[in-house]
C-alpha cells in the first residue's frame, strides 16, 4: 500500500491509453521496477475482461421490437400482418426444402440449389423492418469470425460500396441440415441485397449461374469450400456484374 | 428527421444497450432506459452536433434518464441491491467458474457508488476516453480520474475479499 494517488492515476491513464509517449515511458519505467504497480495494472486489465465477459453478450443480442420499431419511425414503416404472415409462410417453405433437400443430397446438387435457397432466404429477411440483421455492421469483425467459425471456412464481407450498397449487417441461418450465413447490404433507397454463404462440402468449382423468383434475380455459385449467392431485386445483367465484383474481392483476399 | 440518422442511431443501440445494463444491472430496466432514451433522442436530434460523435451523446441522455429516475427510487434501489445480493451467491456453484466471475462482477459493481459506477462502465467496458466521460457526466475531467481510481481500488478489494470466500465455501 505505498502506492500514491499520482502513481494509480497514471497506471489507469496508461491502462486506459490516455497517455502521451513521454508518460507511457515513465509508467513503463515505475512498472518494470515495482510489482506493486504491476498487480495494479494486471488488476485493472482482469477487470475489464470480467466486465465484458458480464455484459458484452448485450451486443448480440436480438434488439427488443419496441426499441428497433421507435428507431424506425414509431410504427409507421413497422411489417403490417399480412406482411408478417407472409414472411411466416416463407419461412415454412423454406423449413419444407430443406427436408426435401436433405432427401435430395448428393454433391451435385447442392450447388445447384444454393440459388433457390439464397432467394427464400432473401424474401424472408430482406423485407424485415425490425430485425434485418442479427449483427450490425458495426461488428462486422466478429460477424465474419462468428459465421466463419459456424459454417467451418474463412469468409470476408466484400464491399459493394461501388455499386451503391452499404453493409448494414448479417446472420446465421439455417439452411438444411448445417449452418450458412445471410450478409444484407442497403442502397440509399433501400433497396436490399443479400449474400448468401454455405459450405460447399464436394469442394467443386462452379461457375456464375443464375436463378430468378418473380423479381428476385440470385446469381450463384462455388469455389473451394464454400458456396455463395448475391440476390436481390435487380437486372440479370447488372447482378452479373455484381457477382463477378464479389468473386473478384474474394479471389484478392485469398492471395493478399 | 434523416434516414441516415435513424440508420445511425440503429447501429448505436446494441452499444446504449450494453451501457444501460452495466449501468443499472437489471436488464429489463435496461431496456426501458433505452426506450426513453431513443425517444428522447429522437424528439432532440436539432441540438445533436453532428461533429461529435453519436455515441457519446446517446450515452449521456441515457445517462441523464437514469439519474433522475434513481432520484425518484433512491430508497427502492438500496434494497433491491442488497436483496439481490444475497441471491447471487447462494445461486454461486463450484463447477461454473464463468457464471461465478461474472456473479461476482456484477454484485461488486452494484456495491459501487453511482458515481464510481458509471464512470467506471464509460471507460472500462465502453472505452469511452476521459474527456468523453467527462462531458458524457458534466464533471472536470480530474474528477473523471479520481472517481475512475477509487472505483477500481474499491471494485478490487471487492473481488479479491468476496471472491476467495465464496470459492473456498463451496468446495
Amino acid at each position: 500500500m505505498m502506492m500514491n494517488g499520482l502513481e494509480h492515476w497514471a497506471i489507469n491513464a496508461y491502462a486506459d491509453g490516455e497517455l502521451d509517449p513521454v508518460e507511457r515511458a515513465n509508467v513503463e519505467r515505475m512498472l518494470a521496477n515495482d510489482p506493486e504497480a504491476r498487480k495494479v495494472l494486471e488488476g485493472i486489465e482482469r477487470q475489464k475482461a470480467a466486465l465484458n465477459r458480464a455484459y458484452g453478450g448485450t451486443l448480440d443480442e436480438p434488439l427488443p421490437h419496441s426499441l428497433a420499431n421507435t428507431v424506425r419511425g414509431g410504427g409507421t414503416r413497422h411489417l403490417g400482418p399480412y406482411a408478417a404472415m407472409a414472411a411466416s409462410i416463407a419461412m415454412l417453405l423454406l423449413g419444407g426444402l430443406t427436408g426435401w433437400y436433405v432427401a435430395h443430397e448428393t454433391g451435385s446438387t447442392l450447388i445447384a440449389d444454393t440459388g433457390r435457397r439464397a432467394i427464400n432466404a432473401h424474401e424472408v429477411y430482406a423485407v424485415e423492418v425490425k430485425h434485418p440483421v442479427e449483427v450490425q455492421a458495426s461488428d462486422s469483425e466478429h460477424l465474419k469470425k462468428w459465421l466463419g467459425k459456424r459454417i467451418g471456412t474463412d469468409i470476408i464481407i466484400p464491399d459493394l460500396a461501388s455499386a451503391g450498397y452499404t453493409f448494414i449487417g448479417g446472420r446465421l441461418l439455417a439452411a438444411e441440415d448445417r449452418p450458412a450465413g445471410q450478409l444484407m447490404y442497403e442502397d440509399a433507397t433501400k433497396q436490399r441485397l443479400t449474400i448468401f454463404l454455405a459450405a460447399n462440402p464436394g469442394h467443386g468449382e462452379e461457375t456464375i449461374r443464375v436463378s430468378e423468383k418473380d423479381k428476385l434475380v440470385s446469381c450463384y455459385w462455388a469455389e473451394h469450400d464454400l458456396a455463395m449467392a448475391i440476390t436481390g431485386e435487380m437486372p440479370t445483367d447488372a447482378m452479373m456484374k455484381l457477382a463477378e465484383n464479389i468473386y473478384d474481392q474474394i479471389e484478392a483476399a485469398e492471395k493478399g | 428527421m434523416t434516414e441516415d440518422f435513424r440508420h445511425q442511431l440503429t447501429t448505436e443501440l446494441p452499444y446504449l444497450r450494453r451501457f444501460a445494463r452495466a449501468l443499472c444491472g437489471d436488464s429489463a430496466l435496461a431496456d426501458d432506459l433505452v426506450q426513453d432514451c431513443v425517444e428522447r433522442a429522437l424528439s432532440r436530434t436539432h441540438l445533436y452536433d453532428p461533429a461529435r460523435p453519436l455515441r457519446a451523446w446517446l450515452f449521456a441522455i441515457l445517462r441523464n434518464i437514469f439519474i433522475s429516475g434513481l432520484r425518484k427510487n433512491a430508497k427502492l434501489q438500496v434494497v433491491k441491491t442488497v436483496d439481490d445480493l444475497h441471491d447471487g451467491e447462494d445461486a454461486v456453484r463450484p463447477d461454473q467458474e464463468t457464471n461465478l466471475s461474472l456473479a461476482l462482477i456484477t454484485q461488486a459493481l452494484d456495491q459501487l457508488p453511482a458515481q464510481q459506477r458509471e464512470i467506471l462502465v464509460l471507460i472500462s467496458l465502453e472505452e469511452m476516453s476521459y474527456r468523453e466521460a467527462a462531458e458524457i457526466v458534466g464533471v472536470p475531467i480530474g474528477t473523471v480520474m479520481s472517481r475512475l481510481s477509487r472505483a477500481r481500488t474499491h471494485l478490487q478489494q471487492m473481488l479479491e475479499e468476496r471472491g476467495t470466500p465464496v470459492l473456498r465455501r463451496v468446495k
